[in-house]
């Protein structure tokens, strides 16, 4: 694209775009070492997640002061404009998808034994998905690529697939031996965060297609 | 070739322009331009200096005509009707498509003068009462009846220029006019009276078509609902002006609207 002909103006879009980039690299760490904590009962890993969640809030802060101000001093239009946008809403799903990281952490010292609870092992492959849907969003934002945008909108069905499959895994689960209700509901929790995620990854996708094309993804890949 | 936006049919044109082009002696300033101007709406031409913009408005009250190098070919028809027909009568035409300019012009008369001479001259009043009427009216509607009907004697220059304007605008109000053509009409004044001008701009759209030339962006999309975006003479791109300064299809519209042109 072109550079502004107030240089400045370049420079505030270009940091803009550098702060998503740093919350979406810190949502994708979260997702994965929440899951890691989760299944090995890393206690001092999760208290880490819970502990660097605050720099993605923060950040958020960040974006939307920075938005804010480009709105007022720079009057953004077109494609300029729709990226402020973009980032704005996209700054918020970001913390929101670090919330839910965090949230999985923080159920890592409820589950009880561990070693030999099996639908413990069904999750971090979930996760993994979820979280190259983060991962490839954040590409196609930094490329402004709206198809690589709906191929991670087409992602989703996969993880609500796994969601539907672990929801019915964990309640026979818990059927057939009630003394593992407790530790399968957080689990539950988790997945359902994980599913959340998911969601979320593909709101922040549409948002890239707006902010590169004008118009949102057709309603077919929703 | 022009981008014209698909969902402007069937609007109408008070204005109908086709193919027309302005010399400037050897030199082409407007380049086959065409364009239905909407009867209902506001429509704002905006685009670099030297683009054309404010040549191509002057075609629409034959403005051109007083500028001996220029010449003008190419269809304008305001209401079905050829302006440049035998049967066109131009100071008529000027009463029928009025004309407010950068510079506010009151002529060095009383405010009470300034409106009631246009009516006067075109005999749309007999009696002393009807121009009252009209004075009143027509200052109410530029928003400056309040401000200066104590004192309709004094002369029209001794206004600031933000009132000075609206009184232009109200003596282009007052013969009644079925466009109103703006050039500028707010970059000699300040935020105040520019905003004074723009809410004045909204309260008369619908009652007349209006057509702004105007360098400030954020102006065009405060007060129009239709854009035209012209560039080294040609329209480049026209459209409802929301889609032109969120989602504008031609790659120049769009490097203009977002700072990146030249």
């Amino acid at each position: 694209m072109a550079e502004h002909t107030v240089k400045a103006f370049d420079e505030d879009i270009t940091r803009l775009r550098g702060l998503i980039a740093e919350m979406g690299g810190l949502a994708e760490v979260a997702i994965a070492e929440s899951l890691d904590a989760l299944v090995r009962g890393d206690e001092t890993l999760a208290e880490q997640v819970v502990a660097r969640d605050k720099r993605i809030d923060a950040l958020e802060v960040e974006v939307d002061k920075l938005a804010v101000r480009i709105i007022a001093l720079r009057a953004p239009m077109a494609d300029d404009l729709r990226e402020v946008i973009a980032a704005l809403k996209i700054g918020g799903v970001l913390e929101r998808i670090g919330d839910y990281s965090k949230n999985i952490a923080k159920r890592t010292n409820m589950i009880e034994g561990r070693a030999r609870f099996e639908p413990l092992t069904l999750l971090p492959a979930m996760g993994e998905l979820a979280g190259e849907m983060v991962h490839d969003v954040l590409t196609a934002y930094a490329a402004r690529d709206p198809d690589m945008a709906r191929e991670v909108i087409a992602t989703d069905v996969k993880v609500d697939g796994f969601y539907n499959s672990i929801f019915r895994n964990l309640v026979s689960y818990m059927v057939e031996n009630p003394s593992t209700i407790s530790s399968a509901a957080q689990l539950l929790f988790v997945a359902r965060n994980i599913e959340r995620i998911g969601d979320h990854a593909t709101n922040v996708a549409e948002m890239v297609h707006f902010a590169a094309t004008g118009v949102y993804p057709p309603e077919g890949d929703r | 070739m022009t981008v014209i936006h698909p969902d402007m049919a069937d609007e109408g044109a008070k204005i109908r322009a086709r193919d027309v082009c302005v010399y400037y002696g050897e030199k082409r300033a407007i380049d086959h331009v065409s364009i239905d101007i909407s009867p209902d709406y506001v429509t704002a031409f905006i685009g670099p200096s030297g683009c054309g913009k404010s040549t191509f408005l002057r075609c629409f009250n034959r403005m051109n005509d007083t500028i001996g190098a220029a010449k003008v070919t190419g269809l304008i028809e305001l209401d079905g009707e050829d302006i440049h027909g035998s049967r066109m009568d131009v100071v008529q035409l000027r009463a029928r498509v009025g004309m407010v300019f950068q510079k506010p012009n009151p002529f060095p008369k009383s405010i009470y003068e300034n409106i009631a001479y246009g009516p006067k001259i075109h005999g749309l009043a007999e009696k002393k009462a009807d121009l009252d009427v009209i004075v009143e009216r027509s200052l109410t509607r530029a928003g400056l009846w309040d401000e200066v009907k104590d004192r309709l004697e004094d002369s029209g220059t001794a206004l600031s220029g933000g009132q000075q304007q609206r009184l232009c605008i109200a003596r282009a109000i007052a013969v009644d006019p079925e466009v109103i053509l703006m050039d500028e009409p707010a970059s000699a004044l300040d935020p105040i009276a520019t905003a004074k001008i723009e809410e004045l701009i909204d309260e008369l759209s619908g009652r007349y078509a209006i057509v702004i030339v105007t360098h400030s962006m954020q102006q065009a999309a405060r007060v129009s609902q239709r854009t035209a975006f012209f560039h080294l003479g040609k329209m480049v791109e026209y459209g409802p002006t929301s889609e032109i300064f969120t989602n504008p299809i031609e790659e120049r519209t769009k490097d203009y609207i977002t700072g990146r042109y030249g």
